[in-house]
């Protein structure tokens, strides 16, 4: 039963990802521009673009291209970037663990804050604190992630300028970690140093991507946590001496949280997303920023590599909450 | 506790209004005695669980208590802050609630559910709070409990469901339990047994309970009094006997004769009369009109 799970989910994956791969290696080459153009000086010879594009291997039909770059992905061998002259999956994976740092800070930000304003919001409903609370969090869900990032910029970059703005990690510090998991690795090595920098350089843009979700998660969580506390075992609660906060944290919390978790999954892969344009706002070092780099200068292999590997991260994402599900909820358990 | 002579529970002249001034209970006194079982009975909307969920201090959002007094064992609860009455009622009362599928919580283990009250609210240790869940356990016929204190409420049917609750519900030895329609959502067969379980508990706990029905029959089985209502008025207040013996008022008669027998596919169906029906508004009416003198002279 289980083993069928994993082999009917494992075989989905491998199709979506075909999929992608498909799509993002037609789109790059069929987009306008191209890299051999972007490489060469101004004044370059017919023979000498010739010679560039035989070199990548542009003159080949698509599907052949296609065939020799997915021959290659197969083997684990994602092509080399072609401005930056290093295989792509070592530049892909070395920057992905910045972007993971910093999708999972604004995801535990979001969830805190959003749980948080939520269980406030159900503790006082039906009171002038719900509907403030409802104000705030729909300004904040219409404010687009990029533009909190221009907000705190001014805010704690400029006007109080107690936060850097700009890179992941103070580049004074020697940091000889193992992996690329600045944060995660400085706290298991006891390097604070290297921690609260990096924790400094990562508050502005996951605070950036965490707050729209936040707000969603407030009113959502709030009004199902409303719902489950009409329920009778809440009732029930209530008449056996628990106080409303105990009622909403121990009876109505995880039952609440069970249709916001769908919601927080598929926003979470937005989250991911949006780390493009903020990575690229505060100047870190992530893979959204390489992106960018990527599609301006026509770097095909590259940016195919990274949609791939994005694509591998929101199926992974959406394992996690279906696992979290099972896990949240006994009903789905040994069913 | 704090007077031992006192009744389990006195209502005096209660009343229970919507935000927009309508009453749910319009001057509703009754009284329960300790080890009394006293039936709550009237049609939907007659206000009956109403009366349970003021006691309990479980009105819904918006629904208040306008005028009148709750005396719980001698304490008046409309004397005391919401945080003190809240450990008053959950020191000396209990509810057995109507559908038991829904009064479980779906992602917690059935344990837990009954013993957390125990420990947390009543301060008892683990292992009484425990004891005290097997015992009752036992005496409403759960096997292997064990078992049962390990399950999620899923996993058990609705008539285990409901003895579990019964068994919740007894196991701080309340002196008020409120069971409000707890049948109602069983089938027949389980019905039977669920009352009696009631009823065997309370005698050899001497609980007060206050039981909500719509079913003559059962108040028939299980109370010594009975109040009737009728769009949140007491209609009628007397012993059971008499109410079935010998029943003042028309409603009363006209219910009771409502009630199914045995011989029901014989007799056709009486339903109350559309002109009794009619008066008991006109009644209500009048009694509104006084009250409205009465809160603006």
């Amino acid at each position: 039963m289980l083993l069928k799970t994993v082999f009917v989910r494992l075989l989905t994956t491998a199709i979506t990802l075909f999929g992608v791969a498909v799509v993002v290696f037609t789109l790059v080459r069929v987009a306008p521009g191209n890299p051999i153009s972007m490489m060469l000086p101004p004044g370059a010879t017919e023979e000498d673009i010739a010679a560039l594009t035989a070199l990548y291997g542009f003159d080949k039909s698509l599907p052949h291209q296609f065939m020799i770059w997915i021959g290659g992905v197969i083997q684990g061998d994602f092509g080399t970037s072609i401005t930056l002259r290093q295989p792509v999956d070592e530049l892909v994976l070395g920057r992905l663990p910045a972007t993971l740092e910093l999708s999972l800070m604004a995801l535990l930000i979001a969830l805190a804050l959003g749980g948080l304003v939520a269980v406030i919001g159900a503790r006082k409903r039906s009171t002038g604190t719900e509907v403030g609370l409802d104000l705030t969090t729909g300004a904040v869900l219409s404010i687009p992630d990029f533009l909190w990032g221009l907000i705190f910029v001014l805010l704690f970059g400029v006007l109080w300028p107690v936060l850097s703005i700009s890179g992941r990690v103070d580049p004074r510090l020697d940091i000889d970690f193992t992996t690329n998991f600045y944060f995660f690795e400085g706290l298991l090595r006891g390097r604070w140093d290297v921690v609260s920098s990096t924790f400094s350089h990562m508050l502005m843009p996951a605070m950036s991507l965490a707050l729209p979700l936040a707000a969603m998660i407030a009113q959502l969580l709030k009004q199902n946590l409303k719902e489950v506390l009409n329920q009778d075992y809440t009732t029930l609660a209530r008449v056996r001496g628990f106080s409303e906060t105990s009622v909403i944290l121990r009876e109505a919390l995880q039952n609440a949280a069970l249709p916001t978790l769908a919601l927080v999954g598929v926003q979470f892969t937005f989250l991911i997303g949006g780390t493009v344009i903020v990575e690229r706002l505060f100047a870190y070092e992530g893979l959204g920023n390489m992106a960018i780099d990527a599609v301006i200068n026509r770097d095909l292999p590259l940016i195919q590599g990274i949609v791939l590997l994005f694509a591998a991260l929101f199926t992974v994402i959406n394992l996690l909450v279906d696992l979290s599900y099972t896990f949240l909820n006994p009903r789905l358990r040994n069913g | 506790m704090n007077n031992l002579h006192a009744k389990t529970l006195d209502i005096i002249n209660l009343n229970v209004t919507l935000p927009n001034g309508h009453r749910l209970l319009r001057d509703v006194s009754l009284s329960l005695e300790p080890g009394e079982v006293r039936a709550l009975v009237g049609e939907s909307g007659a206000g009956k669980s109403m009366i349970g969920k003021a006691v309990l201090g479980i009105l819904p959002t918006g629904i208040s208590i306008s005028q009148g007094e709750i005396l719980l064992e001698g304490t008046h609860l409309n004397a005391l802050t919401p945080a003190t009455r809240r450990k008053t009622i959950a020191q000396t009362s209990a509810l057995i609630p109507q559908d038991p599928l829904t009064a479980l919580n779906p992602v917690r283990k059935i344990g837990p559910q009954i013993t957390d009250p125990l420990t947390r609210i009543h301060g008892w240790t683990k292992a009484r709070a425990l004891a005290r869940t097997r015992e009752l356990l036992d005496r409403v016929h759960i096997r292997n409990p064990d078992r049962v204190l390990n399950s999620y409420p899923h996993e058990l049917s609705g008539g285990m469901r409901q003895r579990i609750l019964i068994a919740a519900a007894f196991a701080p030895s309340p002196r008020l339990i409120v069971a409000d329609e707890p049948t109602t959502a069983l089938d027949v067969t389980v019905q039977k047994e669920i009352l009696r379980l009631i009823r065997e508990l309370q005698q050899e706990t001497g609980t007060g309970v206050l039981f909500v029905t719509h079913d003559m029959g059962v108040v028939a089985k299980i109370s010594q009094k009975v109040t009737v209502l009728f769009g949140g008025r007491v209609v009628e207040d007397a012993p059971t006997r008499d109410i079935f013996e010998n029943p003042e008022h028309a409603y009363t008669r006209a219910l009771i004769a409502a009630t199914p027998t045995p011989n029901a596919s014989i007799e056709p169906f009486r339903p109350v009369p559309p002109a009794l029906i009619a008066e008991l508004h006109r009644e209500i009416q009048a009694d509104d009109d006084r009250f409205s003198k009465r809160a603006q002279p």
